[in-house]
């Protein structure tokens, strides 16, 4: 400033110097492949073609969408799949009821709203006579994804709530009880492969051991369609139950005791307690905690891929292994991209409501 | 009161040790002959009790195979994604909280857009990219792309914001440099932020599976984590259960140590980092 400081840099090139090793990775490794990724989404681009020669690919526009996601003939019908679509019809009568009778904030109404809509809309198409899917496997792709988030966030969340409301307390043994729980969460995704293969194995399996000792007859569980899926789920919330009972946690801390107490004035205790006092409160924390999880586990890729290899009977196939098999295994990079697009919007607009609802927090 | 206290926590142990029995079961399967093992997992007492007992599954590992080469590959690897993120992050983060420079909105917002892209959105041009550069096996391959994604700024940004700016104005007042103001002022206050940062980057590192299993093709390269997905496929013929599962254990010990050495770090590391898996 005075006197002393005539090499000295002033506050803007200070701050592009501390910023540029930061910025030039993230141009070079995130903003650049980005784009490039929808590039190469609109080229018929084979990797081992183009690796040979860089000008073997050939643009085609929006045209490996088409061949991924849509068919020939195809119509929409409104009770193509009555089962989802009258969900979806329950699901916007109830997001209008609730809305109207003020028991849900206008956040989630919308929230409830548009993935209703869409429940009622996406299911309803279908090839028509002699029509069929372009790609018959990416469309059952994407609701095993569904399936598995649909059964592991509920699975990580209800677990999560009830264990971090029995162990909100501040002594040694229940600390002691959340390390435990927590634990599983640091391993990485081979090392719990590796644990439940073996662990679900019918001839090697501790459950195949125990249900022997009790007279049953051990289930196949990997190569099963009925169990595949589930045994899957069971090994995601083993292992990403922790982070979802640490965020309830610290949503349990923030109920006042006063609010307990004035309830067990009214005779609301333990389990009245939890159903009256704890889950209205908990409300935004839930919000967070399930947003959070669908991000997670709609990326779901090592489980699959190591445990089942998407089978039996592509049971167990699911979004991120089929782009890395389309892209890898068939050297197919433009399909791939162009459904690793479609993933990026899926998770983008979650994201959104990820940061919408941490918003509506503070 | 008490009484229904002493009742939870008994209540509580049960579902708390049926957690802890798979990871309980690798560990006393890899102190388990193979040969026992290719005969009943379940000797003694569903073989949760380790016995016959042996540590060879353990010295086989270290003597021959390439598990300790994977371990080293994943302590560098982990290593350097550490520091070229706390690097990288602790100066663009104190940069866009503390400094003023035109554009600086701009930048935020750019960098903000960039948390939502998720990793399995890029790894395809990415790939083709370190193809074109020929960098696949290599370490800074399994490095490079981690450091771009913006977490670690936002962590470092949100902690910088919280520091009270009077200790930097007196330090601007004595006619003090904005670099030397972040390195001797900024940087010793920001060492829990960083330690978070650290411990969130380590685990995350060591845990990487899908980008390490397109770039890393040749075994040289691989890390713990990968190498012990290529040996889980075919364990029962090439290495026997036991030594697979002594891999297991020999490639959680890291993390698991980190864990309960700095605890209060690693869940608050997690719980912040768990947007992006």
């Amino acid at each position: 400033m005075v006197g002393k400081s005539g090499n000295r840099l002033s506050q803007a090139q200070a701050a592009w110097l501390l910023l540029a090793p930061f910025l030039i990775t993230y141009l070079l490794f995130l903003v650049y492949p980005f784009f490039q990724g929808i590039w190469i989404s609109l080229h018929d681009w084979n990797l081992l073609e183009v690796a040979f020669n860089p000008d073997a690919k050939t643009f085609v526009g929006f045209r490996n969408y088409e061949r991924v996601m849509w068919g020939r003939n195809i119509e929409w019908g409104l009770f193509t799949a009555p089962f989802w679509q009258g969900l979806g019809f329950v699901g916007l009568a109830l997001s209008v009821f609730l809305r109207r009778a003020d028991r849900l904030s206008r956040f989630n109404a919308i929230a409830l709203g548009v993935a209703s809509l869409l429940l009622v809309v996406l299911p309803g198409f279908h090839p028509g006579e002699e029509g069929r899917w372009y790609d018959r496997r990416f469309w059952p792709t994407v609701g095993n994804t569904l399936v598995f988030v649909g059964l592991a966030v509920p699975g990580v969340t209800i677990s999560a709530m009830v264990l971090a409301a029995a162990l909100n307390r501040e002594t040694k043994a229940m600390g002691a009880l959340r390390t435990l729980f927590f634990l599983s969460q640091v391993l990485s995704v081979t090392v719990v492969t590796l644990i439940w293969q073996i662990m679900f194995s019918p001839r090697q399996g501790l459950i195949a051991n125990i249900t022997e000792v009790l007279g049953g007859t051990p289930i196949n569980w990997l190569t099963d369609e009925q169990f595949a899926m589930a045994a899957i789920v069971i090994a995601t919330i083993w292992w990403s139950l922790g982070v979802a009972m640490i965020l309830f946690l610290a949503g349990l801390q923030d109920i006042s005791r006063e609010i307990y107490e004035a309830a067990a004035l009214d005779n609301a205790r333990g389990v009245k307690a939890f159903w009256y006092v704890t889950l209205p409160n908990l409300k935004r924390t839930i919000t967070l905690v399930v947003v959070l999880q669908i991000i997670l586990h709609f990326q779901v890729f090592g489980q699959a891929h190591l445990m089942t290899q998407g089978g039996p009977n592509d049971t167990t196939q699911v979004l991120v292994r089929y782009i890395y098999q389309t892209g890898f295994r068939d050297s197919e990079l433009g399909r791939a991209s162009a459904m690793a697009v479609f993933l990026f919007l899926i998770m983008g607009t979650f994201s959104v409501i990820q940061f919408i609802a941490g918003r509506e927090k503070t | 009161m008490k009484r229904g206290y002493y009742w939870l926590v008994l209540g509580l142990s049960i579902p708390a040790f049926l957690w802890l029995v798979p990871t309980l079961w690798m560990v006393s399967l890899s102190f388990q002959p193979n040969d026992v093992l290719a005969r009943s997992t379940s000797t003694t007492f569903f073989g949760l009790i380790p016995f016959p007992f042996t540590v060879e599954n353990y010295s086989a590992l270290f003597s021959f195979g390439q598990t300790p080469w994977w371990f080293l590959n994943s302590v560098i690897v982990s290593l350097g994604m550490t520091l070229g993120i706390l690097a990288v992050s602790t100066t663009a983060g104190y940069a866009l909280a503390r400094l003023d420079f035109p554009g600086k909105t701009a930048i935020t917002v750019i960098c903000l857009i960039g948390l939502m892209v998720p990793e399995q959105a890029a790894f395809i041009p990415l790939y083709t990219m370190f193809a074109d550069f020929g960098w696949h096996n290599s370490y800074h391959a399994l490095i490079l792309p981690r450091m771009a994604v913006p977490i670690g700024v936002f962590l470092m940004m949100q902690f910088f914001r919280a520091i009270p700016k009077d200790i930097e104005e007196a330090a601007r007042l004595d006619g003090v440099g904005w670099l030397k103001i972040f390195w001797y002022v900024m940087l010793p206050l920001a060492r829990p932020a960083m330690m978070t940062l650290a411990i969130l980057t380590f685990l995350y590192a060591w845990n990487d599976y899908l980008w390490p299993l397109v770039s890393a093709q040749q075994r040289d390269y691989f890390t713990i984590t990968l190498g012990l997905a290529s040996i889980q496929s075919n364990f029962a013929q090439s290495e026997g259960l036991g030594r697979v599962m002594a891999s297991g254990v020999v490639a959680s010990l890291p993390v698991v140590i980190l864990f309960l050495i700095f605890q209060r770090y690693v869940v608050q590391a997690m719980t912040l980092g768990g947007s992006k898996g």
